[in-house]
C-alpha cells in the first residue's frame, strides 16, 4: 500500500519532469529562432530572450538528470560494476540511490541559502533572471525527491511503466 | 580526509552516478577550506552567464531528430552509391556516413545503434569478415568526433574557454586524416577478401543524392554559416535545430509532430542533463582545486622531471589515453580539463591544438577497456563478448594511435589555418 503511493507519485513526478523537460525544450528552440531571425533579418533582438535562454538550459538540464535517474542513464565510471554479479549490483542498487538523495538534499539546502541571497541584493533590472533562478533549489529538489522515490520503490517497483510522453 | 577521499572514489567505481560523487567531493572541499559551499551553487549558476550553452541542446536537437527520422539509412545509401564501386566501398561508406552522424550526435553511441544494425547484415552478405565488419562498426561510433557541429568540441571549448569556431576549424583535417588512413586501410582489406563491389551509377547515385540532398545541405550551412561569419555558433545551432526538425516533418515526413516528436524531446533532455549536470556541479569542485594551487603544484611536479615540449606531449598522450580508458569522454573533459591547460600553456601548447589531442585520445578511449563506451554499446548491438570486439578492433586501435601520433606532434595538421 505504502509503496503503490510512493509509486504512484514517482509516476507523476516522471510525467511533471518530461512536462517541464520537453517544454523548456521547445520554447528553446522557438526563442532562440525568434532572436536569430531578429538579430539577421532587422538588426535588433530582445535582451530578455538572451536571459530566458541561458536560464532554459538549467531547466533542462535539471529535468533531464532527473529524467536520466529513472531510466539509470547518468554517467558513471563503473568499471566494477561490470564485473560483478546480478545479485550485489542489485544490492548496491538502494544505499546508492539513498547517498545520491542526501546529496541532492544538501545542494537543495545550499540553493535554497544562495537564492535567498540573490533575492535580498538582487538589483531591480535582475528580477526576471533572479525569478528564473529559482530552478536551481527547484531542480536539486527534484533530483533529490526523484532519488528519494526510486531508492524507496526500486525493490517493489524496479522497472517503470513507459507513459505516454 | 583521506577516508571520505577513499569511500567517494570506491563508491564511484561502485556506479555512484559521477555527479554525486563530484558534488559530494565539492561540498566536502569547501567545508575542509573553511568556505561556505553556497559558492559551489554561484559557481554552478554561472553556467547560466554562458551564452554558448544553448549550442548542447540545440545541436543534440538536431542529432536525434536525424537519427529519428531515418537519417541514418539516407546516408548509407548516398554514400554507397557513391564509394561502394571500390573494393572496400561499402567499408568507406561506412566510414563517411558514422562520422558525418556522430558529428551531430556526440558519439553519444546513437551511431552505433542507429546505423549498425543497418550496416553490420549488409558488411556479412558482402563477404567482409565479422571480425572486420565488428572492429569497423564499433569504432565507428566516435570517428565524427572532431567534425563540427560534434558536442565534445562544444563542452571543451565551453570548459576550457577556447573559441568554439577556432575548435571546429581545427578537427577538420585531422578529421579528415583519420577517415583516409581508415579507408586505405579498408582497400585493402577489402582487396584480400575479394568482397564484392557493385558496378558504378549515375542512376542510382542522382536518385540517392536528390533523397539527401537535404541532410548534405546541413554541415554545408554550419560551416558556412559559421566560417563565413554570417551567424555565430549558437545561432548556427538554433538554425540547424530548427532546419532539421522541418526536414524530417516537413520534407520528408518521416517523424510525426504529435507521436514521435515528445520522444525525441525527452531523449535529448536526458542525454544534455546527464551530461551538463555533471559540468555544472563540477565547476564548484574544480575551482576549488584551483584555488588550492593545485595546478601549480602538479606544474611544479612535472617540471622537476619533464624540460621538453614534446616529453610532456608524449605524457599527455599516455595519461589522457588512461583517462579515456576509465572515464567517458564528457566527464573527462569537464575533470581533466582545467587541471591540464595551465601545465600545457606552460609548454607552450596551444588551447586549440590542446583540445584536438585532448579529443583525439578521448575519441580512442571510446574503444579501449575497461570502460570504452563503444565496446559495451556494440556488445549489446551485437550480441558479441567486449574481448571479442576488442579483439576486432584492435587493426583500428593501432591506426588510430599512429594517427593520434601524428595530431599531436605535426601542430600544422590542426592550425595551418593561421
Amino acid at each position: 500500500m505504502y509503496f503503490n503511493f510512493l509509486y504512484t507519485i514517482r509516476l507523476k513526478l516522471i510525467k511533471l519532469e518530461k512536462l517541464f523537460a520537453g517544454t523548456s525544450l521547445v520554447i528553446l528552440l522557438t526563442l532562440s529562432l525568434v532572436q536569430v531571425t531578429l538579430r539577421n533579418l532587422f538588426d535588433f533582438g530582445f535582451s530578455d530572450i538572451d536571459v530566458i535562454t541561458r536560464h532554459l538550459v538549467l531547466f533542462i538540464t535539471f529535468m533531464g538528470a532527473a529524467l536520466a535517474s529513472e531510466g539509470n542513464q547518468h554517467i558513471k565510471i563503473d568499471c566494477i560494476t561490470s564485473i560483478i554479479n546480478d545479485t550485489l549490483k542489485q544490492k548496491l542498487k538502494q544505499p546508492l540511490l539513498i547517498i545520491s538523495s542526501i546529496v541532492c538534499a544538501v545542494f537543495f539546502w545550499h540553493a535554497i541559502r544562495f537564492w535567498l541571497g540573490e533575492y535580498e541584493y538582487s538589483p531591480d533590472n535582475e528580477q526576471l533572471a533572479l525569478y528564473l533562478s529559482l530552478i536551481l533549489p527547484a531542480g536539486f529538489f527534484t533530483l533529490s525527491f526523484h532519488f528519494f522515490l526510486l531508492s524507496a520503490t526500486i525493490n517493489s517497483q524496479p522497472t517503470i511503466i513507459e507513459q505516454d510522453e | 580526509m583521506t577516508i571520505i577521499l577513499v569511500l567517494l572514489i570506491i563508491l564511484t567505481l561502485l556506479g555512484l552516478p559521477l555527479f554525486i560523487a563530484l558534488g559530494a567531493g565539492g561540498i566536502y572541499a569547501s567545508i575542509e577550506s573553511d568556505l561556505d559551499p553556497v559558492g559551489l551553487i554561484i559557481e554552478l549558476y554561472r553556467l547560466a552567464n554562458q551564452p554558448n550553452l544553448i549550442t548542447i541542446p540545440l545541436f543534440t536537437f538536431a542529432g536525434m531528430t536525424m537519427a529519428a527520422g531515418g537519417g541514418p539509412k539516407r546516408l548509407i545509401k548516398l554514400f554507397d552509391a557513391l564509394l561502394g564501386w571500390m573494393p572496400g566501398g561499402l567499408a568507406m561508406a561506412a566510414i563517411v556516413s558514422c562520422s558525418f552522424f556522430t558529428a551531430f550526435t556526440g558519439a553519444s553511441g546513437v551511431t552505433i545503434i542507429a546505423l549498425g544494425g543497418l550496416l553490420y547484415p549488409l558488411f556479412i552478405q558482402s563477404n567482409y569478415s565479422e571480425k572486420f565488419t565488428l572492429g569497423l562498426l564499433t569504432s565507428s561510433g566516435s570517428l565524427g568526433l572532431l567534425f563540427p557541429p560534434s558536442l565534445a568540441i562544444l563542452l571543451y571549448g565551453i570548459v576550457s574557454g577556447t573559441s568554439i569556431d577556432e575548435l571546429f576549424l581545427a578537427g577538420i583535417i585531422p578529421g579528415l586524416v583519420l577517415l583516409l588512413m581508415l579507408a586505405l586501410y579498408s582497400y585493402k582489406s577489402a582487396l584480400v577478401w575479394h568482397a564484392p563491389a557493385h558496378a558504378f551509377s549515375l542512376t542510382k547515385l542522382t536518385r540517392s543524392a536528390r533523397e539527401t540532398v537535404w541532410d548534405i545541405l546541413l554541415p554545408v550551412l554550419i560551416m558556412s554559416g559559421i566560417f563565413g561569419g554570417f551567424v555565430t555558433v549558437t545561432e548556427a545551432a538554433a538554425v540547424t535545430a530548427g532546419y532539421a526538425l522541418f526536414i524530417e516533418t516537413v520534407i520528408y515526413k518521416e517523424i510525426k509532430l504529435y507521436d514521435d516528436l515528445p520522444k525525441i524531446l525527452i531523449d535529448t533532455c536526458k542525454l544534455v542533463g546527464s551530461i551538463l549536470i555533471i559540468l555544472g556541479v563540477a565547476m564548484g569542485l574544480t575551482n576549488l582545486l584551483i584555488d588550492t594551487q593545485l595546478p601549480s603544484r602538479l606544474l611544479g611536479l612535472i617540471e622537476n622531471h619533464i624540460s621538453s615540449q614534446l616529453q610532456f606531449l608524449l605524457l599527455l598522450n599516455i595519461f589522457l589515453l588512461i583517462m579515456g580508458a576509465m572515464m567517458d569522454i564528457f566527464s573527462a573533459i569537464v575533470v581533466v580539463v582545467p587541471l591540464i591547460l595551465p601545465l600545457a600553456l606552460r609548454y607552450n601548447i596551444d588551447p586549440v591544438h590542446l583540445g584536438i589531442i585532448f579529443l583525439a585520445n578521448l575519441e580512442i578511449g571510446y574503444m579501449t577497456p575497461p570502460v570504452g563506451i563503444n565496446l559495451f554499446i556494440a556488445s549489446q548491438r551485437f550480441g558479441k563478448s567486449i574481448f571479442t570486439l576488442f579483439r576486432s578492433t584492435l587493426p583500428f586501435l593501432l591506426i588510430m594511435l599512429i594517427w593520434l601520433l601524428m595530431v599531436s606532434y605535426i601542430p600544422e595538421l590542426t592550425l595551418w589555418w593561421r
